[in-house]
């Protein structure tokens, strides 16, 4: 009869076994149940394939050298210990190298396409096209169930609202994609829609699920477009032949409608600061010709009508004190005249006759001067020089 | 092709009006002092009519969407 153990012995044995006989491993499998630990570092996840999985775990200072992130369902190729974690009596794969799976092969083609094509001149600067500042029809090809379409609808929209977005729907990933965004970026181009540049985005995946942004034909089919070409494929740190060739790279959805459209806010600011502008040239212009008027008023020959005015003047002054001297005069001798002629009425005149005694007599007003004009029994006036009398004829 | 009128691109629409402004204001800052004032008081109400329609367009607009079928396309 075997002796009994304790649960610790048997794990503590199992472990001996395991950590003894699988040292390192190399394993291609699948990624699923990928958790980053923030805190740690460390990332937890399970590697699988069509049939079975094995638990995983990559300690936070041996991933800093990744240059991606995992995600599931992403291919890998690991190399680690088998290890057994007695406390649990459970077994995982300690992951000391991680890789994108295949990458060997399709490094070595993406090299070599890479090369082909820089050879030909398609990255050459001279070959980008300039992106249109304020477009207002933009073509985005993506799949339209995926994230990345949310992501730049979402920041489109808070950027710059004044724009019409035209989707079509591409496959992204796997068999047939390539030629599926061939299609879309020929379709774009086509003068009817009046397009001002197109998009070509998806979220990031394992290099197999990129692996159309590095076919010849989309990277030949980004290069003739007509239309400005941006790409916004994977994470940061993934480059594709299409980025290169395309006329400009975003590193994400986002970053790609933040690239594309302006800030609206920021052209709201430019045109309160247009608007000021403009007044502020209006009242510097006007400025100007206050300060060029009063110069010219200041000047000799618009102070003469002021000079001629005032010489005026003084002639005036003369001439209304010669009219007054001229009019003392007048009126003097008026009254010079006035005088004499009444001496000579007063001499002429009847009231010396009458002083002499002879009377005037008056009928009806009229003077009377023969016996013709007179009856018995008319009223008369007589005349004296010192009164009247009334006096009828007898 | 031909069939796409609806494609045609609007003539008025902000960038134009954008443009102009843009055109007025290094126009005012070049030329205020050989214009004449009645040149840059011209300038400066088309200048204003110019914020004001690009104000507008940017206030009513609303993003559009619509999706282009592959399937009717060659």
């Amino acid at each position: 009869m075997n002796s009994i153990l304790t649960v610790s012995d048997l794990n503590r044995q199992i472990k001996y076994i395991i950590e003894n006989n699988f040292q390192f491993v190399n394993i291609e499998g699948e990624i699923s149940n990928f958790k980053n630990h923030i805190a740690s570092g460390h990332y937890y996840f399970s590697l699988k394939d069509d049939k079975a999985q094995i638990n995983a775990i990559m300690w936070g200072s041996r991933n800093k050298e990744l240059t991606f992130i995992p995600e599931n369902g992403m291919k890998v190729l690991v190399k680690g210990k088998v290890t057994l974690y007695e406390t649990r009596g459970t077994y995982q794969i300690d992951v000391f190298e991680l890789k994108k799976s295949g990458s060997g092969d399709l490094q070595a083609a993406y090299e070599e396409l890479k090369n082909k094509l820089f050879a030909e001149g398609l990255f050459r600067e001279e070959h980008k096209k300039e992106l249109p500042i304020f477009p207002e029809r933009v073509c985005v090809i993506t799949s339209e169930s995926g994230a990345a379409w949310q992501d730049f609808v979402k920041v489109t929209k808070k950027r710059y609202p004044y724009v019409k977005l035209f989707l079509i729907n591409a496959l992204m990933q796997g068999s047939g994609s390539a030629e599926s965004i061939c299609k879309a970026v020929r379709i774009a181009n086509n003068p009817a829609y009046n397009l001002d540049e197109i998009v070509i985005t998806r979220g990031g995946g394992s290099m197999e699920d990129l692996w159309s942004f590095n076919d010849e034909n989309l990277a030949r089919e980004i290069f003739n477009s007509a239309l400005p070409v941006i790409t916004a494929v994977g994470h940061e740190v993934d480059f594709t032949i299409s980025d290169f060739v395309a006329d400009r790279r975003a590193a994400t959805p986002s970053n790609a409608a933040e690239i594309i459209f302006p800030d609206i806010n920021e052209i709201f600011r430019y045109l309160d600061d247009s608007a000021s502008e403009l007044e502020k040239t209006v009242k510097y212009k006007l400025r100007n010709i206050k300060i060029a008027l009063d110069n010219i008023s200041g000047n000799y020959y618009f102070k003469r009508p002021a000079d001629l005015l005032n010489e005026n003047k003084i002639k005036t002054d003369e001439l209304s004190k010669k009219l007054n001297t001229i009019i003392k005069e007048k009126l003097s001798n008026l009254r010079l005249f006035l005088h004499s002629s009444e001496r000579i009425i007063n001499t002429i005149g009847p009231d010396k006759t009458l002083k002499r005694g002879f009377a005037i007599i008056e009928k009806e007003d009229k003077i009377i001067s023969r016996k013709a004009g007179l009856r018995t029994g008319d009223k008369v006036q007589i005349r004296f020089f010192d009164g009247e009398t009334d006096s009828e004829i007898l | 092709m031909e069939k796409k009128k609806t494609a045609a691109k609007k003539t008025t629409g902000f960038q134009d009006s954008f443009k102009r402004l843009e055109e007025i204001l290094e126009k005012l800052e070049n030329e205020v002092e050989d214009s004449s004032l009645e040149e840059i008081i011209k300038y400066y109400q088309e200048g204003l009519k110019l914020l004001k329609e690009c104000r507008d367009k940017l206030s009513e607009a609303e993003l559009k969407i619509e999706k282009i079928s592959t399937e009717e396309n060659v």
